[in-house]
C-alpha cells in the first residue's frame, strides 16, 4: 500500500494553481459572459518570461512581477480591444475566440521557447517544513495559502466593493447594467485584469510545480475549467472545491497501478459527472 | 444575428445549376488525375493527409453550419478511427475497406459515450466536454500508441513496424491519394443526402429555435445525437485514410492544440460552404508543408492560424469560402453587365 | 374537444392559471381576455410547454398528461407562435415537409400532402421560396401549412392577426374559418383584435386573473359587462 500523503500533498499544490486559475476564470465569466479557453496560455507565458528573465540574471521578484504583468496586461488588451468586437455574438463563439488567443499564445511560446524540458525555480523550492509528519515544501505552501488568499479576496470584493457590485450586475444583466449607468466597460476591464494576475501566478507556481512547457501548461485550462463546471460557472465555493477535488484526486492516483496513467482524464470525468447532476432535473425552460 | 446553415448549392438560377455543377465536377475529377500524376512524392503524401483532413473538417463544419454546435474534439475522434482501422486491420486482415468503416464506427461510438452529457446542455458545455475529450484522448494515444501489427489489445510490435496495408485498387501514392478523392466524394454525399433529407429539416428546426423544433415534433436530443454520431464516424474515417495514406500513425501527432486547429481552420475556411472543408483541410497539411520548404518554423503556422480564427470570427464568419463566393458574386455581376441587379 | 378541468399554473408565487374549467367543443373557439390573463399559458399548459401544478386537460378524451413535449404535434396539437418561428434557412415547402417529417400521414404521397398544406393557405407560389425571403403575413401562412399538415385535431393560433393590412386581414378571417372543414381539426383562436374573433369564432372563452370570467357564443361574451369591465376596468352601472 504507497504512502499517499507526499501525493496528497503535491496534489494540494496543484489544486491550488487549478483554483487559482479556476477562480480567474469564473469572476471573468461572471462580469463579460467570456468562458476565457486562454487562461492556461497566459499562465504559461507569465512562466516563460519570469523564467527569462531569471535565465539573464534578473532579480526574482523583479521577473515574477514582470511575467505577471505580461499576463495580466495581455488579458486587459483583449478584453478592451478584441472581445467588444464580439460582445454580440453568443456565449460559445467568444469562448471560441478566446481559442484563437490560445493559439497564437502557443505559437509564440513554441518559435520564442520551444519544447525543450525546462522546470522553473523558485527559492522557496529549497525551503520545507514538517508538518504532521509530512514534508512540505514552501512553494507548495505558499501556493495552497495564495489560492486561500486570492479566493477570500476575490469573495470580499465582488461582496463588500462598489466595482465588485458593479462586476454582479454585469453578470446578472449586461444590457439592464448598462441602462443603470454601471460603468460596463469599466467593471468589465478589472474583470479582465484580475483573472490575467490570476493567470499569471497560476501559471508560474504551475511551471514550477509541474514543467516549464507551453503545452503542459496552455492545456492545464483543462482542470481550471473542469472545476468552473463543477462551480456552475457562478459559485466561487463550489469552484473552489471542485478545484481542490481534481489536483488532489490526479495526484492521488499517480501510484496506483492500473489506473495510474489515466490520471489526465480526471478533470474529464469530474466535469461529465457534473453536467449529468445538474441534469437530473431536466425541465424545458419556455422563454 | 441572421440564420447561417450550410448551403450545399452555390447562389445561381436553378436553370444554370446543373450545368455548373457538371463542369464543376469534370475540372475536380481532371484536377485530382492530374495533380496524382504531377506531384513530387512529399506534396502526393501532403496532399493525400489534406484530403484525409477535409473529412475530419467536414465533420467539424456539419455539426458547428447546420446546428451551431462546436466541437473540439474532431481531431481526437480522428486518431480513434485511426487506431481502430489500425488494429482491425493488423489483427483480422480485413480488407481496408472494412477497416475504415470500423474506425468510422468506434470514433462515432466514442464521441457519443463521451459527448452524451453535453448534448443535452447549452452549446458552450459541448465545446467544453469535447476539448477535455480532446485532452483525454491525447493521454490515451500518447499512453498506448498506435497498433503495428503486435499481439495483444494494444497491438504493439516489439520488432518491426508493419505498415497499414492499403486498398486492394490503390497501391501506389498515387493510385491512394485518387481513392481518398473518391471516399471524400463519398462523405460529402453522405453529408448532403442528410442535410437535403429528413435530419437535416430536424437540424434546421433545431437551428431555428428548440421552441419551433418541439412544437414541430422534433425529438432535439435523438438528432442532436445523430448529428453527432455521423460527424464521429466521419473523423474515424478520416483518421482510417490518414493511417494508410502514412501506413502509421504516431502517438504524439494527436494533441488536444490540433483538435483546436482543425475546428480553428474549418471557421477560416469557411465552415457554411463545401469549399470550407477543402480549403481547412489544406491549410492544416499544405501550408505547415509550405512553411517547412522554406525553412520556417512550424509554429508560425500556429500563430496564422490562431489569428485567422479570430479574424474570421471577428469580421468574416463565412470564412475564406464565404469571401471566395461573394468576390465570384460580384466578378459575376460586373461581368453581366448588369448594375446593381441582385443575383 | 377541449376539457380543461381545474387547471392551475404556478410561476413561483404567480398563479399564471386559477382554478380554470371549461369545455370547449366548437370548431373554432376565441380565446381572449387583457395581458397577463393566462392565455398564452393555457396554450403552453396544452402544447406542452408548461407543466400544470394542478389540474387535468383532456383531448377528444384522452389525458395530455403522459404525452412527452415532441410527441404532441403527433398527437394532433399544433400552434402559431407570436414571435414566428418559420425556419429561415428552409423554403417554405421545406418548413412544411420538417412538420410532416413527424406527424402521421394518410399514406398519400409527401408531396402531395405538402401542396395541398401550401395550397390551403394560398402559398403554393411560394413552395421554393426561401424562409428568409418571406414576408410576415407568408411566414404566419407557412406557419399555419405547418399546423394544418397530417392529421390535427387542434391548431392553436397565439395573435396571428397582429400587424396585418386589411387584405392580408381578411385572407386571414377566412383561412381560419376553413381549417375545421379543411382537415378536421379545432381552432383555439388568442388575438386582441376583436373583429377577427367576431368574424371567425362560434364561442369564446374569457379569461383574467388566470379564471374564467365568461363562456358562451361570442356575441353574447363580448357584450357582457363583465367582460368589458376586464378589459375597460370600468364598472358598468347595472342595467
Amino acid at each position: 500500500m504507497p504512502d499517499f500523503m507526499p501525493f496528497f500533498v503535491s496534489g494540494l499544490a496543484t489544486a491550488s494553481t487549478y483554483v487559482l486559475s479556476a477562480v480567474g476564470i469564473v469572476v471573468l465569466y461572471r462580469a463579460s459572459g467570456v468562458v476565457n479557453f486562454s487562461q492556461g496560455a497566459l499562465g504559461a507565458l507569465a512562466a516563460f518570461i519570469s523564467w527569462s528573465i531569471v535565465e539573464r540574471g534578473g532579480p526574482e521578484p523583479v521577473a515574477w512581477f514582470a511575467g505577471v504583468l505580461v499576463s495580466t496586461s495581455l488579458a486587459f488588451l483583449y478584453g478592451r480591444a478584441l472581445a467588444p468586437r464580439l460582445a454580440f455574438s453568443d456565449p460559445v463563439m467568444r469562448a471560441v475566440a478566446t481559442l484563437g488567443v490560445a493559439l497564437i499564445l502557443l505559437g509564440v511560446m513554441g518559435y520564442v521557447w520551444g519544447e525543450l524540458p525546462r522546470r522553473l525555480r523558485l527559492p522557496t523550492d529549497t525551503m520545507s517544513f514538517e508538518l504532521i509528519g509530512v514534508r512540505i515544501t514552501a512553494t507548495r505552501a505558499i501556493a495552497f495559502a495564495l489560492a486561500v488568499l486570492s479566493t477570500v479576496a476575490v469573495m470580499a470584493f465582488l461582496a463588500g466593493s462598489r466595482l465588485g457590485l458593479q462586476m454582479r450586475a454585469l453578470a446578472n444583466n449586461r444590457d439592464l447594467s448598462a441602462l443603470l449607468g454601471v460603468p460596463v466597460l469599466r467593471a468589465d476591464g478589472y474583470a479582465w485584469i484580475i483573472s490575467g494576475a490570476l493567470a499569471g501566478v497560476s501559471g508560474i507556481l504551475l511551471a514550477d510545480l509541474q514543467r516549464l512547457s507551453g503545452q503542459t501548461l496552455t492545456f492545464a485550462v483543462i482542470p481550471a475549467i473542469s472545476a468552473a463546471v463543477i462551480g456552475r460557472f457562478s459559485s466561487l465555493p463550489a469552484t473552489v472545491v471542485g478545484g481542490v477535488a481534481i489536483g488532489v484526486c490526479e495526484a492521488l492516483l499517480t501510484p496506483v497501478p492500473v489506473i495510474g496513467p489515466f490520471r489526465t482524464a480526471v478533470p474529464f470525468v469530474f466535469a461529465v459527472v457534473a453536467l449529468l447532476w445538474m441534469q437530473r432535473k431536466s425541465t424545458f425552460v419556455y422563454r | 444575428m441572421t440564420d447561417e446553415t450550410l448551403t450545399y448549392s452555390l447562389p445561381v438560377d436553378t436553370r444554370k445549376v446543373r450545368l455548373k455543377w457538371l463542369v464543376t465536377a469534370l475540372v475536380a475529377v481532371g484536377a485530382v488525375y492530374v495533380l496524382s500524376d504531377a506531384m513530387s512524392n512529399y506534396w502526393l503524401r501532403t496532399f493525400i493527409s489534406a484530403a484525409a483532413l477535409a473529412i475530419g473538417s467536414l465533420s467539424v463544419s456539419l455539426l458547428f453550419a447546420q446546428l451551431g454546435m462546436v466541437s473540439l474534439a474532431q481531431f481526437a475522434l480522428l486518431g480513434v478511427g485511426g487506431w481502430f482501422a489500425l488494429r482491425v486491420s493488423h489483427g483480422l486482415g480485413v480488407p481496408f475497406e472494412l477497416a475504415i468503416l470500423a474506425g468510422g464506427i468506434a470514433a462515432a461510438a466514442f464521441g457519443l459515450i463521451v459527448g452524451l452529457p453535453a448534448l443535452r446542455m447549452r452549446g458552450l458545455y459541448l465545446a467544453i466536454i469535447t476539448l477535455m475529450m480532446a485532452g483525454a484522448i491525447q493521454v490515451l494515444i500518447s499512453a498506448f500508441g498506435f497498433p503495428d501489427g503486435g499481439a495483444g489489445i494494444l497491438g504493439k510490435s516489439s520488432g518491426a513496424r508493419v505498415m497499414m496495408a492499403r486498398p486492394f485498387l490503390a497501391q501506389t501514392d498515387e493510385a491512394y491519394f485518387r481513392y481518398v478523392a473518391v471516399v471524400l466524394a463519398l462523405c460529402y454525399g453522405l453529408v448532403l443526402l442528410h442535410v437535403r433529407g429528413r435530419p437535416g429539416r430536424a437540424w434546421a428546426m433545431i437551428r431555428r429555435s428548440e421552441v419551433c423544433a418541439l412544437a414541430g415534433g422534433v425529438h432535439i436530443v435523438a438528432y442532436k445525437v445523430w448529428a453527432f454520431a455521423l460527424a464521429g464516424f466521419l473523423a474515424g474515417v478520416a483518421g482510417g485514410l490518414l493511417a494508410g495514406g502514412v501506413g502509421q500513425l504516431d502517438g504524439s501527432a494527436f494533441p488536444a492544440s490540433q483538435s483546436i486547429m482543425l475546428f480553428a481552420l474549418t471557421i477560416v475556411g469557411g465552415a457554411y460552404s463545401w469549399m470550407g472543408p477543402l480549403i481547412a483541410g489544406l491549410m492544416l497539411r499544405a501550408f505547415p508543408a509550405l512553411l517547412n520548404d522554406f525553412h520556417v518554423d512550424g509554429n508560425i503556422a500556429t500563430i496564422v492560424f490562431g489569428a485567422g480564427l479570430l479574424h474570421a470570427l471577428m469580421t468574416a464568419p463565412q470564412g475564406i469560402a464565404g469571401q471566395l463566393q461573394d468576390a465570384t458574386k460580384a466578378l459575376r455581376a460586373k461581368f453581366s453587365g448588369k448594375s446593381g441587379a441582385a443575383r | 374537444m377541449i376539457e380543461i378541468e381545474d387547471l392551475t399554473v404556478m410561476f413561483g408565487g404567480v398563479r399564471g392559471l386559477n382554478a380554470l374549467t371549461a369545455t370547449l367543443p366548437e370548431p373554432v373557439t376565441g380565446l381572449v381576455g387583457p395581458n397577463g390573463a393566462g392565455k398564452t399559458t393555457l396554450i403552453n399548459v396544452l402544447s406542452g410547454f408548461v407543466r400544470p401544478t394542478i389540474g387535468t386537460v383532456k383531448i377528444d378524451g384522452e389525458n395530455l398528461d403522459g404525452i412527452a413535449l415532441h410527441k404532441r404535434a403527433a398527437f394532433g396539437i399544433r400552434r402559431t407562435f407570436q414571435n414566428e418561428q418559420v425556419v429561415e434557412n428552409l423554403t417554405a415547402g421545406g418548413n412544411v415537409t420538417a412538420v410532416l417529417d413527424n406527424v402521421p400521414t394518410d399514406r398519400r404521397p409527401r408531396r402531395e400532402l405538402v401542396e395541398a398544406a401550401l395550397g390551403f393557405v394560398g402559398m403554393i407560389p411560394k413552395v421554393h421560396v426561401m424562409g428568409a425571403d418571406l414576408n410576415a403575413y407568408e411566414r404566419r401562412l407557412v406557419e399555419i401549412a405547418r399546423a394544418t399538415i397530417g392529421r390535427p385535431r387542434l391548431v392553436m393560433m397565439d395573435e396571428p392577426g397582429a400587424g396585418l393590412s386589411q387584405d392580408e386581414s381578411e385572407h386571414l378571417r377566412s383561412v381560419i374559418k376553413g381549417i375545421h372543414d379543411y382537415c378536421g381539426a379545432q381552432v383555439l383562436l388568442v388575438d386582441h383584435d376583436v373583429d377577427l374573433i367576431s368574424a371567425t369564432c362560434v364561442a369564446t372563452l374569457v379569461l383574467d386573473f388566470g379564471s374564467r370570467i365568461a363562456y358562451g357564443p361570442t356575441t353574447a361574451v363580448l357584450a357582457d359587462p363583465r367582460v368589458r369591465a376586464a378589459y375597460l376596468g370600468v364598472a358598468e352601472e347595472s342595467a
